[in-house]
C-alpha cells in the first residue's frame, strides 16, 4: 500500500469516523438542548410543557434564593480552585521531585488516591461533625461559616486532582534545568519561581479549571456541610428535584450555559493573543 | 557544581548546599541558603499538602472508619463505640447488599466499557482527523456540557426519555413506535445517563494519549508496509494504552460510588450501592453499619481496579510474546 | 392515643444522652486530642427580645409552603427568608444533631412521631406562645397531641394520610383496599407500580393487608409483611419515589402509593385528571402530622415566632391549603375550602369514617426491621 496521502484521501473509514464524531457531539448536547427548549415552558412543572414564554426567566432572575445560590456556588468554586491549586501545586512539585521510594511521597500519593475512592457520603458524614468540633469546641469560629466549610471540603476533593496533574506535567521535565539554575547561583526560591512554576503552569491552570468544575457540580458533600444562606446551586437543584423541578431552574441553567460559552470565547481570545494554546491546557488537564 | 548529572532530589540539593556551605565557610548567607534549600526541598514542600490532607481528610474519615467497629445501641442513637468488634462487616454483607453490589458493578463496568467504545473512535478522530485549527474548539466543546449542572443534564435526559415526552410522541408520530417509549426507569436509561455523564472523562485522556503517539510513528509504520488495521493495532493502540488505563480509572472509580444519576433515571432498577450506604446514614441512622459498608465498597473498588491491572499485565505479556513477530506480518 | 411506649423512661434517657455525648456526635475519637470534647455543647440561641432579625432560615420538606405567603411575610416584616429542604425526618435530625446548634436553621418542620426523639436530644427549643397569638385559632383536634401534650415545642403545620392513586384506563376495576393494591401490582400494574420512598409506609401496605397494627413490633408479623413486600410488591415495582406528582406527569406509572395532598397536586398537573382515581384504602393507613418547631440554637428566634404566627393565620389558611394540598389545622378550614370552591376537596378532607380507621405512625425499635425490609425490597426491584 502506498504511503502518500493516506491522510488526505477520504476512505470509508474516514467518513465513518466523521459521522461518529458528529454523533458523539449530538449525544453530548442533546440534554442541554432539551433543557434550553423547556426553559421557555410557562407551566408550573418543568417536564410538563404548557406554553411558550419567558416567564421562567423573569421569575428565575427575580428569585433571590436562586440567584444567591448561584453566587454561592461560584464563590465556593473560585475559593476551592484557589486553595486546591496552591496546596495541589506544592504537592505535585514535591511528588515530582521526590526521591524514588521516599515514604512521604508514597504515603501522600496513597492518601490522595484514597480521597478519590472514598464515597462522597462518607466525606459528608465525617466532615460535618469535624467542622462542628473545630468550630464550636475548639473555637475556630471561621469554620462556623458556611462558605468556608464549602471551600475547605471542595478543595480537599480537588487537591488530589491538581496534585496529580501537576506531577504528571513535571514528570516529563528534566530536572537538569533546575540544577543548571542552581549552578548559576539562583536561590531555591528563584529556581522555583523562574523555572519550576513556568514549566508547571499549564498543569496548574488545568488543575485550577478542573477543580472549579468539580466544585460547581458537587452535590452530596455540599448538602451535608452547607448552611442556610450558603446553599450552593446543585444542592438547591437537588432539593427541587425531590418535589418537581420548575422551569426557573432550566432558565437559570440556560443563562449560565450562555455565560460559559461567552467566558470560553473570551479565554480562547486571550490565549490566542498571549500565544498560548488551549489544546495544550486541555491536554494537560487530562493528565 | 559537579553533581548536575544526578537527578535533583531534595537529598542532593541539601548535600549540594551543604558542600557550598563548607566552601564558603559557614557565613550567615550560607545559613539562609541552607534554610531555603530545606524549605524548597521536596519533602518540606509536601508538608502543606500533607497537613491539609491530615486535617481535612485523614482525621475525619478515620473517625468514620472507627465507627465501623462500633454498633447501633438503640433506635435513637446513630452509633456507639464503647464495645468494638468486627461484627458490622458480616452484617454489612447481607444478601441485598451483595445483590446490589453486583448490580452496581454491572452498571459501572458496562458503563466504563461503553464509554471506552464510544470515546476511542471519537478521540482518534479528534486527534488525527480533525484539522489542528479546529481541534481546540472541538476539545472545548467536549468540556462545555460539564459546566451545566449534572442534575440538570440528567433531568434533560429524563424529559427526553419519558413516555409522554416529545421524543416518544415524535417516534410514534413517524411510525417508529406503536406504543409510548418505555425506557425511563429501566436499565437502558441508567446506562445512557451514566455513559453520558462520564464520557468526557474518558475522551480527554484518550485524546492526549493518541495525540502523543505521533503522526511520524504512524507514517513510519505505513512506510514499513503495515496496513491501516495493523498500524492501529500495533502502533496507535499500544501508544494509547496509558490513556485507556487512566480513562477507565477516571470513569470506573467515581461511577462505582455514584448513585444520583442512576436513581433519577433508573428508579428501582437504578438502585446502586452508594444509595444503600447513603440510606444507612440518612434514613436508618445506623452509622456503624453504613461505615462498614463504605469500607467494603472502598476495598472492593480497589480490588476490582487491582484485578483490572492484573488482567492488563497478563494481556501485555501475551502481546509482548506475539510482538516478537515482525511488524509487517501478513501484510506485505 | 395509644400508649406512648417509645418515650424512654427517665433512667434510660440519662444513659441515652450520655451515649449520645460519647459517640453520637462524632467527638469520641477525639477524646485523646481534646479532653473537653466530651460535652454535648449545643450552640445557644440569642434570647427573644421583641426585635425582628433581618433574616430567617426555614428548613422544611420540599415545596411545602405557598411562595406567595413567604413573599408576603418578607414584604410585611422586611425579613429575608431562606428556604432549604430535606427529604426525610432522619435527614433533618442528622443535620441538627451533628451540627449541634450551628446548623443556622430557625424554623424546622418535623413529623410528630419524631418529636420525642428530637426533644430527647435537645434539638428543639421551647416556643413562646405569647408571640404566636394565632395559636388561638387552631382546631383543638390538632393541638395537644401525644408527642407534645402542651404544645410547648410544636404547632400543627399540616396533616394528611396515605393511600394510592391509579390509572383507570389500564385498571378498570374498582380498587378499595391495600389487598387490592397488592393484587393489582402483580397483575395489571406489574412493572408500572411505584411505592413511597419510606420504609414505614412500604411495610404498612403489607401489614394493613394482613390486618395487623401498622406499628407492630411483633417480629413474626413483620416477617409475614416482609414476604409480601419483597416477593410480591418489589419485583413489580418500577420506582420508589417521594412525590407522586412527578410520577403521574411522566406517565410511566399506573399504580402509585401516595400521600393524599401530593396525589391532588398530580391530578392538577396531568392532562387527563378524570382517568385517575385516588383511594383511601381499607382497613387502615397512616395519619401523620407535620409541625412547626424552632431548632435549638436558632439565630433568629424573633423572626421565627413571627413567621410561624403568620403561616398559621386563618386569613391565609385557604391559600396555603390550596397550594400544598393538606389542611393546616386551623378552625373551620373545611367550610372555608368549600366556599373557595377548591378542586378535589374530597382528597384534602377524608370523611370521618376514613379518619376513624387511621393509625398514626410511631417510632419503635422495630423500625430497624422495616428499614431492612425496605433495603431488601429495593435490592429485589433492582436485581
Amino acid at each position: 500500500m502506498s504511503k502518500k496521502n493516506t491522510f488526505a484521501r477520504r476512505t470509508p473509514t474516514d467518513i465513518g469516523l466523521h459521522v461518529w464524531g458528529i454523533l458523539v457531539f449530538i449525544y453530548l448536547f442533546i440534554p442541554i438542548a432539551v433543557i434550553i427548549a423547556y426553559s421557555f415552558n410557562t407551566g408550573r412543572v418543568l417536564a410538563n410543557f404548557r406554553g411558550f414564554g419567558l416567564d421562567a426567566y423573569i421569575a428565575g432572575l427575580n428569585n433571590d434564593i436562586i440567584i444567591s445560590s448561584v453566587v454561592t456556588s461560584l464563590q465556593a468554586a473560585v475559593g476551592a480552585a484557589i486553595v486546591s491549586t496552591v496546596f495541589g501545586t506544592l504537592g505535585g512539585v514535591a511528588l515530582a521531585r521526590a526521591p524514588k521510594g521516599a515514604w512521604w511521597a508514597l504515603g501522600l500519593t496513597g492518601v490522595l488516591a484514597l480521597t478519590l475512592v472514598t464515597p462522597e457520603i462518607v466525606d459528608g458524614i465525617s466532615f460535618l461533625p469535624w467542622f462542628v468540633t473545630l468550630g464550636v469546641d475548639w473555637g475556630l469560629t471561621p469554620l462556623n461559616n458556611g462558605l468556608v466549610r464549602l471551600i475547605i471540603s471542595h478543595a480537599m476533593f480537588s487537591m488530589a486532582i491538581v496534585t496529580f496533574i501537576v506531577r504528571a506535567r513535571l514528570a516529563g521535565i528534566d530536572s537538569e534545568l533546575e540544577d543548571a539554575a542552581a549552578d548559576l547561583g539562583a536561590s531555591p526560591w528563584r529556581q522555583f519561581r523562574d523555572i519550576t512554576l513556568p514549566i508547571a503552569a499549564p498543569g496548574i491552570l488545568a488543575g485550577a479549571l478542573m477543580s472549579f468544575t468539580v466544585s460547581l457540580d458537587n452535590t452530596i458533600l455540599s448538602s451535608f456541610v452547607q448552611q442556610p444562606g450558603y446553599t450552593p446551586w446543585p444542592v438547591y437543584i437537588f432539593s427541587a428535584v425531590r418535589v418537581a423541578l420548575r422551569p426557573e431552574v432550566a432558565a437559570i441553567s440556560t443563562v449560565m450555559f450562555l455565560l460559559t460559552l461567552a467566558a470560553l470565547a473570551f479565554v480562547a481570545f486571550v490565549l490566542r493573543k498571549a500565544g498560548g494554546s488551549s489544546t495544550e491546557i486541555i491536554k494537560t488537564m487530562a493528565g | 557544581m559537579s553533581t548536575s548529572s544526578q537527578p535533583l532530589t531534595d537529598g542532593t540539593a541539601e548535600a549540594a548546599s551543604d558542600r557550598r556551605g563548607t566552601e564558603q565557610g559557614g557565613t550567615a548567607a550560607s545559613r539562609t541558603r541552607r534554610l531555603s534549600a530545606r524549605i524548597f526541598g521536596a519533602s518540606a514542600m509536601s508538608f502543606p499538602t500533607w497537613a491539609y490532607a491530615l486535617f481535612f481528610f485523614i482525621i475525619p474519615v478515620a473517625l468514620v472508619i472507627f465507627y465501623s467497629f462500633g454498633y447501633k445501641p438503640d433506635q435513637f442513637t446513630a452509633v456507639a463505640t464503647d464495645q468494638l468488634s468486627f461484627d458490622r462487616y458480616p452484617e454489612a454483607l447481607s444478601a441485598s447488599f451483595v445483590t446490589t453490589f453486583f448490580a452496581t458493578l454491572r452498571i459501572s463496568i458496562l458503563g466504563t466499557l461503553l464509554c471506552l467504545l464510544i470515546a476511542l473512535p471519537f478521540a482518534y478522530w479528534l486527534a488525527i482527523k480533525v484539522s489542528p485549527a479546529h481541534r481546540s474548539l472541538a476539545l472545548a466543546l467536549v468540556m462545555v456540557p460539564f459546566w451545566t449542572n449534572f442534575l440538570v443534564r440528567t433531568l434533560g435526559w429524563q424529559i427526553m426519555l419519558s413516555p409522554d415526552g416529545f421524543l416518544s410522541q415524535w417516534m410514534q408520530g413517524i411510525g417508529l413506535l406503536d406504543a409510548p417509549l418505555d425506557i425511563l426507569y429501566t436499565r437502558a436509561a441508567v446506562q445512557i445517563g451514566v455513559v453520558y455523564n462520564y464520557l468526557p472523562l474518558m475522551i480527554l485522556p484518550l485524546f492526549v494519549a493518541i495525540d502523543a503517539s505521533g503522526k511520524k510513528l504512524r507514517e513510519a509504520s505505513y512506510d514499513l508496509g503495515a496496513g491501516k488495521v495493523t498500524t492501529f493495532l500495533r502502533v496507535t493502540l499500544p501508544m494509547a494504552m496509558p490513556g485507556i488505563v487512566s480513562g477507565c480509572l477516571l470513569v470506573f472509580i467515581p461511577l462505582n460510588g455514584d448513585y444520583v444519576t442512576a436513581t433519577v433515571l433508573g428508579g428501582a432498577s437504578g438502585s446502586m450501592i452508594g444509595q444503600l450506604i447513603a440510606n444507612q446514614f440518612n434514613t436508618a441512622q445506623n452509622w456503624a453499619l453504613g461505615a462498614a459498608m463504605a469500607m467494603i465498597l472502598i476495598i472492593a473498588t480497589l480490588a476490582v481496579v487491582g484485578l483490572g491491572f492484573a488482567l492488563l499485565w497478563v494481556g501485555q505479556r501475551i502481546a509482548a510474546r506475539l510482538g516478537s513477530v515482525p511488524l509487517t506480518d501478513g501484510k506485505v | 392515643m395509644p400508649d406512648v411506649h417509645f418515650l424512654a423512661p427517665r433512667a434510660a434517657a440519662k444513659r441515652l444522652s450520655r451515649r449520645a455525648v460519647l459517640a453520637g456526635f462524632g467527638v469520641v475519637g477525639l477524646g485523646a486530642l481534646s479532653a473537653c470534647g466530651r460535652t454535648t455543647k449545643m450552640a445557644a440561641s440569642p434570647p427573644v427580645d421583641g426585635e425582628l432579625e433581618s433574616k430567617l432560615n426555614l428548613y422544611s420538606w420540599g415545596d411545602y409552603d405557598n411562595p406567595d405567603l413567604i413573599e408576603a411575610f418578607k414584604d410585611e416584616y422586611d425579613v429575608l427568608v431562606q428556604v432549604d429542604s430535606y427529604g426525610s425526618n432522619e435527614e433533618l435530625i442528622a443535620k441538627l444533631s451533628t451540627s449541634r446548634g450551628t446548623s443556622g436553621y430557625d424554623v424546622v418542620v418535623p413529623t410528630g412521631s419524631n418529636i420525642p426523639q428530637m426533644l430527647n436530644h435537645n434539638l428543639l427549643q421551647r416556643l413562646d406562645l405569647s408571640l404566636i397569638p394565632n395559636f388561638a385559632h387552631m382546631d383543638p383536634n390538632f393541638t395537644r397531641q401525644y408527642f407534645d401534650p402542651e404544645n410547648e415545642y410544636s404547632i400543627c403545620k399540616a396533616w394528611g394520610t396515605t393511600g394510592f392513586v391509579y390509572d383507570t384506563t389500564t385498571i378498570p376495576r374498582d380498587l378499595t383496599s391495600w389487598q387490592d393494591f397488592i393484587d393489582t401490582a402483580q397483575q395489571e400494574a406489574a412493572g408500572t407500580t411505584s411505592l413511597l420512598e419510606d420504609p414505614w409506609e412500604v411495610s404498612a401496605i403489607a401489614l394493613a393487608a394482613l390486618g395487623y397494627s401498622l406499628n407492630t413490633e411483633d417480629e413474626s408479623e413483620l416477617e409475614e409483611a416482609r414476604a409480601i413486600v419483597v416477593d410480591q410488591l418489589a419485583p413489580n415495582t418500577k420506582a420508589y419515589i417521594g412525590n407522586v406528582a412527578t410520577g403521574m406527569i411522566q406517565g410511566s406509572f399506573t399504580l402509585l402509593q401516595a400521600f393524599n395532598g401530593d396525589a391532588r397536586q398530580g391530578l392538577s398537573e396531568v392532562p387527563n385528571p378524570d382517568d385517575w382515581k385516588f383511594v383511601f384504602p381499607t382497613p387502615s393507613a397512616n395519619l401523620w402530622m407535620d409541625n412547626w418547631s424552632i431548632a435549638t440554637g436558632a439565630p433568629h428566634p424573633d423572626s421565627a415566632h413571627a413567621f410561624i404566627n403568620q403561616m398559621i393565620s386563618p386569613e391565609t389558611a385557604v391559600d396555603q391549603l390550596d397550594y400544598i394540598g393538606y389542611p393546616i389545622g386551623t378552625k373551620g378550614l373545611a367550610e372555608a375550602a368549600k366556599q373557595a370552591d377548591l378542586s378535589e376537596q374530597d382528597l384534602i378532607f377524608p370523611t370521618q369514617e376514613v379518619l376513624d380507621r387511621l393509625e398514626p405512625s410511631k417510632q419503635t425499635p422495630a423500625d430497624q426491621i422495616r428499614t431492612q425490609i425496605y433495603a431488601d425490597a429495593q435490592a429485589r426491584s433492582g436485581a
